[in-house]
């Protein structure tokens, strides 16, 4: 009983000497237990805090010899070993720890880290295997470090990873879709065991647009293999549209201050059109809708859409432009709309696409005028929308 | 009969012996060469974290005993500290709240651009140490001697360089460590650690002790 209240209160005093970082807690607590590995556990981290790590060794060592098969100890008194520069000294203790705990990831990893840092690639390279193996959470960590390692070279990566399986191989194709890495991203998406769920497709489309490979974007996101770019997805509203934010095809802006939906009244062609409504405040411009469009680069390009106004006021008509996605650069922009009001009328315009241009931005937005905001009041609808190459007569229908 | 068996028992253990042979003869040509790609040598660094607490390196957790490449971009949280040891190059002392690309090659360089937050850049002999923000260089150490820069990159403030700038915001792994050892020196343990410990923790301390018993925390199996 006494021996017990001992090494409790031994113990309480070591977490104090911890906290406080108090070496006299911690010699004390040695004094009071020797034979407690705890106590030099304790010793050994606050000497570590304190940047004595000699001495946190010396008390790393005492209590590993105490209790043995503690894989932790074995990997504290490897990692403070590493600090003091004694890489063998620090791998004998890792062995211990993977000895003693050897078919759980944290040994495996630790070893795996330290062997990578000696130089040991091969057998790093099985011990992160090994902790990926183990525990899966680890597999982005190796992706990204066998990328730096293989220095950004896609077949060297693959071949240290060592893919096994459908989950090693979408952990993959979604690090290279974070590194813009649209063509092999999609490779490995191929050759996927089962088909890609939809939440981890759009995960991945939203990948790699945020890293600008367009072009693979829509080749990940598209369905049917014959629609080929450049196109307007539903570019006669005909199909339902939605305020969730989408890759491709039109984009609602939730919060937009106009009030926009697709209207049976009006059309030119089809069953319906987009009224765009205004009740006086426009602040967010091109906040309203827009859509995403593969390109090519230098390309000639010609945008057409149908436009009818009625009652339409404004300081700023609106307009429909076209920007560079990678960069948010104006290629291009309509004339301004037709106000007060006007039947069904077409408009074109044409742009060209830069050296690096992959995808543009097909937005609503207005004119630039001197006032700011400008109020605008009235109504719209839109329809018929085109897009098509300059040099080609063939149009996307 | 005995000397016809004893003639089939030697043909049988010479065949079985060559059979072994032939097993073991296979199983050597089947072992591969190198199941690996070939990795150029190149420096890594050691992340070390405060209290082992992750921060993100490339967007991705990691903690103590991480492998740091170059290229690497460490960002610390608002109770997170870190230090990275790049061997014959140097370390980097990161603060909490900062935003740092570490970069380092084999021909002595070490660079640490910083986009938000606070660092301290110790270079060895023979390495050159550089921080910068993506305006530019704010320094460099002189190889033949090494040396420390600090610097501080708040957001909507000039960049601050010198001595302590750093140090005061908290970084590295070790970060803290001294101002709470002079405490425990003093502070509560001067007026007697076992005394009021004791007070403070009778009924727990008995309650710890079957921790004593767990030889392998881990233990051996999944």
């Amino acid at each position: 009983m006494q021996a017990a209240a001992r090494i409790g209160f031994t113990r309480l005093l070591g977490k104090y000497a911890v906290v406080t970082n108090s070496i006299p807690a911690a010699e004390y607590a040695v004094a009071l237990a020797p034979s407690d590995p705890e106590a030099h556990r304790a010793r050994a981290r606050v000497m570590n805090r304190l940047k004595i790590p000699i001495e946190a060794r010396k008390s790393f060592e005492t209590a590993s010899s105490l209790r043995y098969r503690d894989d932790y100890l074995w990997l504290e008194l490897g990692a403070t070993r590493d600090e003091l520069g004694d890489t063998a000294g620090a791998l004998a203790a890792f062995d211990q720890a993977v000895r003693w705990a050897p078919y759980y990831a944290h040994t495996h990893w630790q070893r795996g880290n330290l062997r990578l840092r000696a130089g040991q690639y091969n057998e790093a390279l099985e011990d992160l295997r090994a902790a990926t193996a183990s525990r899966k959470s680890l597999l982005p960590n190796f992706i990204d470090l066998a990328w730096g390692l293989a220095r950004g070279d896609v077949k060297t990566a693959e071949q240290l990873i060592q893919i096994d399986g459908d989950r090693d191989r979408l952990a993959f194709a979604r690090f290279l879709a974070t590194k813009g890495k649209g063509a092999e991203c999609v490779e490995h998406v191929r050759l996927l065991g089962t088909p890609l769920s939809e939440q981890n497709r759009s995960e991945l489309v939203e990948q790699l647009i945020r890293a600008k490979a367009f072009r693979h974007a829509f080749e990940l996101w598209r369905t049917e293999n014959s629609l080929k770019p450049p196109v307007i997805l539903n570019s006669g509203f005909e199909a339902p549209i939605s305020l969730a934010q989408r890759a491709f095809g039109w984009n609602i802006f939730p919060k937009t201050e106009a009030a926009v939906a697709a209207d049976r009244a009006q059309k030119v062609s089809g069953q319906h059109s987009l009224r765009i409504k205004f009740g006086g405040e426009w602040k967010a411009i091109g906040e309203v809708i827009s859509q995403l469009i593969v390109v090519e680069p230098q390309k000639r390009y010609r945008i057409s859409f149908a436009v009818r106004t009625h009652e339409l006021v404004t300081g700023g008509p609106p307009i429909i432009a076209i920007n560079d996605a990678a960069d948010n650069k104006r290629l291009g922009q309509s004339e301004p709309f037709p106000t007060p009001t006007s039947e069904w009328q077409n408009i074109g315009f044409e742009f060209s696409t830069a050296d690096a241009t992959q995808a543009v931005v097909l937005e609503f937005t207005k004119v630039e005028a001197p006032c700011t905001p400008c109020p605008i009041y009235g109504e719209l609808w839109l329809d018929d929308f085109l897009i098509e190459h300059v040099t080609t007569t063939n149009s996307q229908r | 009969m005995d000397q016809k068996r004893r003639k089939g028992l030697r043909a049988i253990a010479a065949l079985l012996l060559l059979s072994i042979a032939q097993v073991g003869l296979q199983v050597g040509l089947a072992e591969p060469a190198s199941n690996t790609a070939p990795i150029a040598p190149q420096t890594v660094g050691r992340l070390t974290t405060r209290n082992n607490q992750p921060i993100q390196v490339n967007g991705l957790s990691a903690a103590s005993g991480a492998s740091i490449l170059s290229g690497a971009v460490l960002e610390t949280g608002a109770d997170q500290s870190a230090t990275v040891n790049v061997g014959a190059l140097g370390t980097l002392d990161i603060s909490p709240n900062t935003r740092v690309t570490l970069t380092f090659d084999d021909q002595g360089n070490i660079k640490a651009l910083v986009a938000a937050g606070c660092v301290i850049l110790t270079a060895k002999t023979n390495a050159t140490g550089e921080i910068a923000t993506d305006q530019g260089s704010l320094g460099k150490t002189n190889p033949a001697t090494g040396g420390t820069l600090e610097m501080c990159n708040q957001p909507g403030a000039a960049p601050v360089v010198g001595p302590g700038v750093a140090a005061n915001a908290g970084a590295g792994a070790g970060a803290g460590a001294a101002a709470g050892a002079a405490a425990g020196g003093g502070g509560l343990f001067g007026l007697g650690v076992p005394a009021t410990i004791a007070i403070v923790s009778a009924g727990t301390a008995a309650g710890l002790t079957p921790l004593f018993f767990q030889d392998n925390p881990s233990g051996p199996n999944n």
